[in-house]
C-alpha cells in the first residue's frame, strides 16, 4: 500500500514538473503582461512537433532539441507580443482573452490541416529505461525530464531576482505606470516576458517527446492543467505556479492510481472547483509574487 | 421617410425569413438556414450575458446538453413530449446556473472564461461516466416516430425551420425587451466597470445571477431542439466545446452586446463554412476553424465593434453623408 501511494506520488511528481514550466509560462505572461494566454498549450505543441522532427529527419536528440526549440519560441513569442498582443493591451477584457483564443484555434486547427490527426512519437534509447530504487520504479525519460525542467524553473527565477531586465519585469507586473516612470520600457520587458514564457512551452514540449505522444490537441491536456496551478498558486506567481503544478502532478497521479485510469481530469475539475470555492486567490492568499 | 424606411424593413424582417422556405426548397440549403437560424439563437443567448455585461463565458455548452439530455431522458424514459421536456430542460439549466454561477463569479475577466470551459468539461465527463443514468459515452439515438408534431418531429425541414426561427424571434424579444429595461442599463454598467457600477448602488452579483439564468435557459432551449432534429444525442454532441465556442464567436463577429450582432455573425461564419465545405468537401478537417479563427483575430485587431459596426459606419457615410464617427471600442 504505502509503496503503491509512493509510486503514484513520484509518477505525479515528475509529470508535474513539465505541468510547471507550462504554468510558469502562463503565471509569467499574467504577472508581466496582465493578459491569460489561452494559447500557451499549443505552443508546447509546436515545441513537440519541433522535436518530432529534428528526431525522425535529423536523428537529434529529443531532449538536446530543447536547443533549438527554446530560442524559435522565443522569437515566436516576441512577435506575437509585438504584432499582436500589443495591440489589445488596455482595460478591455474581450479583445486580451479572444485574441489569444483565437490564436489557439488558428494553431490548433493549422498543426491539423499541416500534420494530421496522427498521433507521433519518437523513440530513444532511454525511452524504456527505468530505474529501480527501494522497490520504486523511475522512468529515466520522465525523470531527465523533470531535472531539466527544475533547472530551467530555477534558472527563470534567477533571471528574475537577480538581472536588470528580470528586475525590470518584476517592477513592471508590480506597477506598470511607476515602472514606465522609472525608464522601463515596457513593450521591451512584455516582448521578454511572451518570449521567456513561451521559450518554457517550448522546453515543455521537447521535454515531454521522449515519453509522450505529439498530436495536434496536446496541448489542450497541459493548458488545463496550468490554469488551474495558477488560480492554487495565486495568480502571478512563478514560485506559487510551480509548487501547485507539482502539487496537481501528484493529485492527478493519485487520482489515477485509486479512483480509475480516465479520473485525472476529474480529479484537476475538481481541484480547480474547489479552489474557487474555498480559496479563490489561491493558497497564497492574494499576494502577488 | 425615415418612418417609411423602417416599416419598410420592419416587414422585410417578417416576410423575408418566413418566406425563405418556401422559395428555397432544397435539402442542403434548408439545412444550412436552420444551422444559421438556430447558431443565431445560441449567440443570442451567449450575447445577454457576454455581450451585454461582458461576462465572457466559454461554457455555454453546459447548458445546451442539458437542455438537450433533459428533454432526451424525458421522451425516451417516461414519453413526455419534447416540447415539455424543452421547457423542463430549460428550468433544469437555470437551476444549474446557479452553482455554476456562484462558483465562476468569484473570479473575473479571463479567469471566469476558465471557470467557465472547465464546469462545461466537468459535466460533460459526468455524462460520460455515469452510463446507468444517462447511455454513457455510446449515446442514444431518438425513436423516429414519423410525423408527429406533439413530440417535435416533422416530415418536413421547413417545418424544424419555423420551430427554429421561432425560437430565434423569442431570443430577440427577450433581448430587446432587457435592452430597453433597466436591467439592459445595469447590464451594460456591470460590463464597462464592475466597481463602478457597484458603486452607484448596481447590485451586481444579482443581475450578473439574473441575466445568467436567462442565458442558460435559453441556451437549454437550442439543445433540444438540437437533437429532436438530428435524432441522436451523446456527451460529445450535446456538451461539443465548439458549441460554447461558436456561442461567443458569432456575437463578437458580428457586433458584441448588439441586438442583431448574433445574427449577422451567424449568417457570415456558417456561409463561409458552407462554402469552404462545398468548395474542399468535408474531408479537410481543420480548415473551417482555421478560418473562423482568422477571421475573429481580424475581428478584434481592426474591427472590435464588429460586423455590424463596419455596417452602421457604411450606413451613416455613404447613405446619411454624415463624416465618418470617432470609432469606440466595445
Amino acid at each position: 500500500m504505502l509503496e503503491t501511494v509512493a509510486q503514484a506520488v513520484i509518477n505525479g511528481l515528475l509529470i508535474g514538473g513539465i505541468y510547471a514550466l507550462v504554468s510558469i509560462g502562463v503565471t509569467l505572461i499574467f504577472g508581466v503582461v496582465k493578459i491569460v494566454n489561452f494559447a500557451q498549450g499549443e505552443f508546447v505543441m509546436i515545441g513537440m512537433y519541433i522535436s518530432f522532427y529534428l528526431a525522425t529527419q535529423f536523428g537529434i536528440d529529443p531532449i538536446l532539441s530543447l536547443f533549438v526549440s527554446m530560442p524559435v519560441l522565443f522569437v515566436i513569442g516576441v512577435l506575437v507580443q509585438h504584432f499582436l498582443i500589443r495591440r489589445v493591451l488596455g482595460p478591455n477584457d474581450m479583445p486580451q482573452i479572444f485574441l489569444t483564443f483565437a490564436l489557439s484555434l488558428l494553431l490548433l486547427n493549422l498543426a491539423l490541416l499541416l500534420f494530421s490527426a496522427n498521433y507521433r512519437t519518437v523513440h530513444t534509447s532511454y525511452s524504456d529505461e527505468a530505474l529501480h530504487f527501494a522497490g520504486l520504479y523511475i522512468p529515466v525519460a520522465k525523470l531527465i525530464a523533470f531535472v531539466v525542467a527544475m533547472i530551467l524553473s530555477l534558472a527563470l527565477w534567477v533571471f528574475l531576482h537577480t538581472t536588470d531586465l528580470g528586475k525590470a519585469m518584476r517592477a513592471a507586473s508590480q506597477n506598470r505606470d511607476v515602472a514606465t516612470l522609472m525608464g522601463i520600457n515596457p513593450n521591451r520587458v512584455f516582448c521578454v516576458a511572451f518570449g521567456a514564457a513561451l521559450a518554457l512551452a517550448g522546453a515543455a514540449g521537447s521535454l515531454l517527446m521522449p515519453f509522450y505522444s505529439a498530436y495536434p490537441f496536446v496541448g489542450q491536456v497541459f493548458v488545463l492543467m496550468a490554469f488551474v496551478a495558477v488560480v492554487l498558486g495565486t495568480l502571478g506567481n512563478v514560485i506559487g505556479a510551480l509548487v501547485a503544478s507539482l502539487m496537481m502532478g501528484i493529485a492527478e497521479s493519485l487520482g489515477i492510481q485509486f479512483v480509475g485510469a480516465d479520473s485525472g481530469l476529474i480529479v484537476v475539475f475538481a481541484m480547480l472547483l474547489l479552489t474557487l470555492a474555498f480559496k479563490p486567490n489561491g493558497l497564497g492568499g492574494g499576494r502577488v509574487r | 421617410m425615415a418612418n417609411r424606411w423602417k416599416l419598410l424593413s420592419l416587414a422585410a424582417l417578417v416576410i423575408v425569413p418566413v418566406a425563405l422556405p418556401q422559395v428555397v426548397t432544397g435539402a442542403f440549403a434548408q439545412d444550412i438556414f436552420i444551422r444559421i437560424l438556430l447558431f443565431s439563437f445560441i449567440g443570442v443567448a451567449w450575447n445577454l450575458m457576454g455581450g451585454y455585461a461582458k461576462q465572457l463565458s466559454l461554457g455555454h455548452a453546459a447548458y445546451f446538453g442539458l437542455g438537450a439530455y433533459t428533454s432526451t431522458i424525458m421522451q425516451v424514459d417516461f414519453g413526455i413530449s419534447p416540447w415539455i421536456g424543452m421547457v423542463a430542460g430549460g428550468i433544469v439549466a437555470m437551476l444549474a446556473s446557479l452553482p455554476i454561477g456562484w462558483l465562476c463569479f468569484r473570479l473575473r475577466g479571463p479567469y471566469f472564461t476558465i471557470a467557465t470551459i472547465a464546469t462545461a468539461q466537468a459535466l460533460m465527463l459526468i455524462f460520460l461516466k455515469f452510463r446507468d443514468f444517462a447511455w454513457g459515452a455510446e449515446g442514444t439515438t431518438i425513436p423516429n416516430l414519423g410525423s408527429s408534431p406533439l413530440m417535435m418531429q416533422f416530415e418536413t425541414k421547413a417545418s424544424y425551420y419555423y420551430v427554429v426561427l421561432g425560437l430565434l424571434a423569442l431570443g430577440l424579444v427577450i433581448t430587446y425587451i432587457i435592452e430597453q429595461s433597466w436591467m439592459g442599463y445595469y447590464l451594460v454598467a456591470i460590463g464597462e466597470d464592475q466597481d463602478a457600477a457597484e458603486a452607484i448602488g448596481v447590485n451586481a452579483p444579482r443581475i450578473k445571477r439574473d441575466i445568467y439564468m436567462i442565458s442558460a435557459f435559453l441556451t437549454a432551449l437550442a439543445g433540444t431542439f438540437y437533437v429532436q432534429y438530428i435524432y441522436f444525442i451523446d456527451p460529445a454532441t450535446a456538451f461539443n466545446f465548439s458549441i460554447s465556442i461558436e456561442a461567443a464567436l458569432v456575437s463578437i463577429v458580428g457586433g458584441i452586446g448588439t441586438l442583431w450582432g448574433p445574427v449577422v455573425g451567424t449568417v457570415l461564419l456558417e456561409t463561409t463554412s458552407a462554402l469552404l465545405q462545398s468548395w474542399l468537401g468535408s474531408s479537410t478537417g481543420g480548415i473551417q476553424l482555421t478560418v473562423y479563427a482568422l477571421i475573429l483575430m481580424a475581428v478584434i485587431l481592426w474591427r472590435p465593434t464588429g460586423l455590424i459596426g463596419v455596417m452602421l459606419e457604411a450606413w451613416q457615410r455613404f447613405v446619411l453623408r454624415k463624416p465618418a464617427r470617432v470609432r469606440t471600442s466595445p
